[in-house]
């Protein structure tokens, strides 16, 4: 029995057909210009190389900026509180969320290592941990939570953008505004500190000429971490998959019920600093301009090119409801209209899933790894 | 050697491509009731989810709809009932009888609890075992059903760990071996990892009738983010265990182990070159009793491998796409895959490209 799609050279390698070679090799000679010399010379993989160059290493610096800003306001905080220098780390910390949800779906690499991710986010706290750990520490003033270096080997529930956002926007946060807020200071300024350091960190290692860039655009049986073209196309085929699941699935469903009874706006990631939908709108469009910069219209034929442009469309519609639901969570879920506005951007991002995990898998002759992505 | 199921499959093969299709369903009743076949979990390319068996030359003799996606088969040769388990977090188990002679009953989670995809039956048919998740407490257990009474759920005892995916009835009739994976997840956060700093899997020997843990066992501290998953047992008796590492891809954890009781959980040592290709994912372990071979699948890594119970030596690699589902079969294994496909010990190779084949083959005959 014949196969239904042959895989093409980029994704499966022994089978492929030699139109789409053709198309690739086109794809490669206008985007190797662009390239930076460190990466692949590999026609396959300037796919790869240009989601490095053209997104991943900018949200990640763009991430590490703002974490530095946030630190640079939260030391201003510290040393001269005031409503003024309160309002200005609070919106640091939404400038953060908003740089960490573009990039936060890219869950490979160095932001794997040493529980970076956790350390960042530990989120969802199902019990709550982070929320007590946060609360003794400054019931306690423990003086280890104030230093940067030893916050780092403590719990990620405690170090995080959730830790974080307790402390700004919590109850008794208003402390900060005056010296009753010192220790509660104290320790926001060494989470903000310590988030700069993992954010330095992530951006040093994806900037570095001999990491995971490198790996990433050269796969071969020598590369610990990529052996071939398909390997290294399934990695950020994962991306948008895991990504959209992780919106719709953890995200929004997490405080979105079925029905308006069945709503929880407190499981809202971000819900003290009302950068809920704000944090959904970035998840998309990182996701959205990463599709973009990769651009996957070589390796599509003729008749398929209206699968990205669904891909397009619906990011567009996702955004332009979710705009129109913007809202602290509990407000959403109180007003029909907004509520509704949400309910349908969920539904666009199965939408999206659909387009990514059947057609697009499928014009590329890739099985959207059924089995492969967290098949369990 | 020509044994018999040789001599039906030459039968089979003779018998043509349409040979299924052709008969009665009282043939195909008899068929079913005498070859050796393969269950499987699928999705079909139009999205709909159900369950297969297959024919040992690679036809689709009869399928069952889901509704959602399922993951393993779970086979009683009493009744020659099968059940097929929901992936985790799903709430349904769907019981069917392949023979076409009753139609398909399906099971709901009770509440407070899903499923996770696998289940055991007691040897005499009567019970069913389902590892699940009382999410609220983030504590596997094993429900327990009853099949002699539409399958009523009738009690349920802890696995003594967090997130149990496979479970298998050891020889001895009465031990259960339980793969505890430590992966916290709660359906409010659909298949959100928890816990991925803090994890703990386990692989615990229960006592099926009174609950008892026997043994609890659990790999060195460093290996924490080693999540037990699948097992086999060979024919000496060990389990066989296979790993999906949750820390970061640079590091290469051992993902293949046995275990005994009263002794320490043994990882397989592999070269570099083998273990590689496994990209930390093991996707199913199947077990070749009367060959004395383990094979072991990564449809991260594309492979499979098989290896020598005895020696515990990597006997044969093969790259395959996107392979998964494994099942003994004559002197090797049959694989499936997520591309569709289906290998056989002898290397024939068959393929239904509308099908994309789930995590696990089940031998049901």
């Amino acid at each position: 029995m014949a196969r239904g799609n042959s895989p093409s050279p980029l994704w499966g390698g022994v089978r492929g057909g030699g139109v789409r070679r053709a198309r690739l090799a086109a794809v490669f000679l206008a985007t190797c210009l662009f390239l930076a010399p460190t990466l692949s010379a590999h026609a396959e993989n300037a796919l790869i190389a240009r989601t490095i160059e053209g997104f991943v290493r900018p949200a990640y610096a763009a991430f590490h900026e703002t974490t530095g800003r946030l630190d640079a306001a939260a030391e201003k905080l510290c040393a001269e509180p005031s409503e003024n220098s309160l309002a200005a780390a609070r919106d640091s910390y939404r400038a953060s969320v908003t740089a960490w949800s573009r990039i936060e779906a890219v869950r490979f690499g160095p932001v794997t290592e040493q529980n970076r991710l956790e350390r960042i986010l530990f989120w969802p706290d199902r019990k709550s941990i982070g929320l007590k750990q946060v609360q003794a520490a400054i019931a306690e003033q423990d003086p280890s939570a104030t230093d940067v270096t030893a916050l780092g080997g403590k719990s990620v529930a405690m170090q995080g953008l959730g830790a974080l956002e307790f402390v700004l926007f919590g109850t008794g946060a208003d402390d900060l505004a005056s010296a009753a807020g010192a220790y509660r200071c104290s320790y926001g300024l060494a989470i903000a500190g310590n988030l700069d350091s993992i954010a330095a960190e992530v951006d040093a290692a994806w900037t570095a000429p001999d990491g995971i860039a490198r790996q990433w655009t050269n796969p071969g049986p020598e590369n610990p971490l990529y052996r071939s073209d398909a390997e290294a196309m399934t990695e950020l085929f994962n991306v948008f998959v895991h990504g959209l699941e992780m919106v719709r699935d953890v995200r929004i469903n997490g405080f979105l019920g079925k029905t308006p009874d069945s709503d929880k706006p407190k499981q809202a990631v971000y819900w003290r600093s009302a950068a809920t939908v704000p944090s959904l709108r970035a998840d998309l469009q990182g996701l959205s301009d990463l599709f973009k910069v990769a651009d996957f219209s070589g390796q599509l034929g003729p008749d398929e090119g209206w699968i990205a442009q669904s891909i397009a469309f619906e990011f567009a519609n996702a955004d332009a409801a979710l705009k129109a639901a913007e809202a602290p969570p509990a407000e959403i879920l109180e007003d029909g209209a907004r509520r509704a506005k949400l309910d349908y951007a969920r539904l666009v991002t199965s939408s999206l899933s659909e387009l990514f995990g059947v057609r697009l898998a499928a014009a590329l002759g890739l099985s959207a790894g059924f089995s492969s992505l967290d098949g369990d | 050697m020509r044994t018999p199921l040789i001599d039906r499959r030459a039968f089979m093969k003779a018998a043509g491509a349409g040979f299924a299709l052709s008969l009665s369903p009282r043939a195909l009743a008899a068929t079913l009731s005498v070859d050796a076949v393969y269950a499987t979990a699928y999705q079909r390319r139009d999205g709909a989810y159900g369950a297969a068996i297959l024919s040992e030359d690679g036809r689709i003799l009869h399928t069952v709809e889901l509704p959602d996606r399922g993951h393993d088969v779970t086979f009683d040769p009493v009744s020659r009932r099968s059940v097929v388990f929901a992936r985790q977090p799903g709430t349904f188990a769907t019981v069917f009888d392949h023979k076409g002679e009753a139609a398909p009953v399906t099971i709901a989670s009770v509440g407070g609890r899903h499923f996770y995809g696998h289940g055991a039956f007691s040897p005499d048919g009567r019970l069913l075992y389902a590892t699940e998740n009382d999410f609220d407490n983030a504590a596997g257990m094993i429900g327990v059903y009853d099949a002699t009474d539409g399958f009523r759920r009738i009690g349920e005892f802890p696995t003594w760990g967090v997130g149990p995916h496979e479970v298998l009835l050891l020889g001895d009739g009465r031990t259960l071996a339980i793969a505890n994976g430590g992966i916290e997840t709660h359906p409010d956060f659909g298949r959100a990892k928890l816990n991925i700093p803090t994890m703990k899997p386990s692989l615990v020997f229960v006592d099926r009738v009174t609950g008892d843990r026997l043994e609890h066992h659990e790999l060195p501290p460093e290996l924490h983010q080693l999540s037990i998953r699948h097992m086999d047992t060979d024919a000496a008796g060990a389990v066989w265990f296979g790993c999906q590492h949750e820390g970061p891809a640079t590091e290469r954890p051992l993902l293949v182990g046995s275990a005994r009781r009263g002794e320490k959980l043994e990882l397989v040592e592999m070269a570099d070159g083998v273990l590689g290709g496994f990209r930390n994912y093991i996707g199913s372990v199947a077990a070749n009793r009367d060959a004395g071979t383990i094979a072991v699948s990564s449809p991260q890594g594309n492979t499979m491998a098989v290896i020598d119970a005895a020696s515990r030596k990597i006997v044969e690699t093969r790259s395959l796409v996107e392979v998964c589902g494994l099942a003994p079969d004559l002197d090797g294994f049959r694989a499936t895959t997520g591309t569709g496909e289906t290998l056989g010990p002898d290397g024939a190779e068959w393929s239904h490209p509308d099908y994309v084949w789930d995590n696990h083959l089940a031998r049901i005959g």
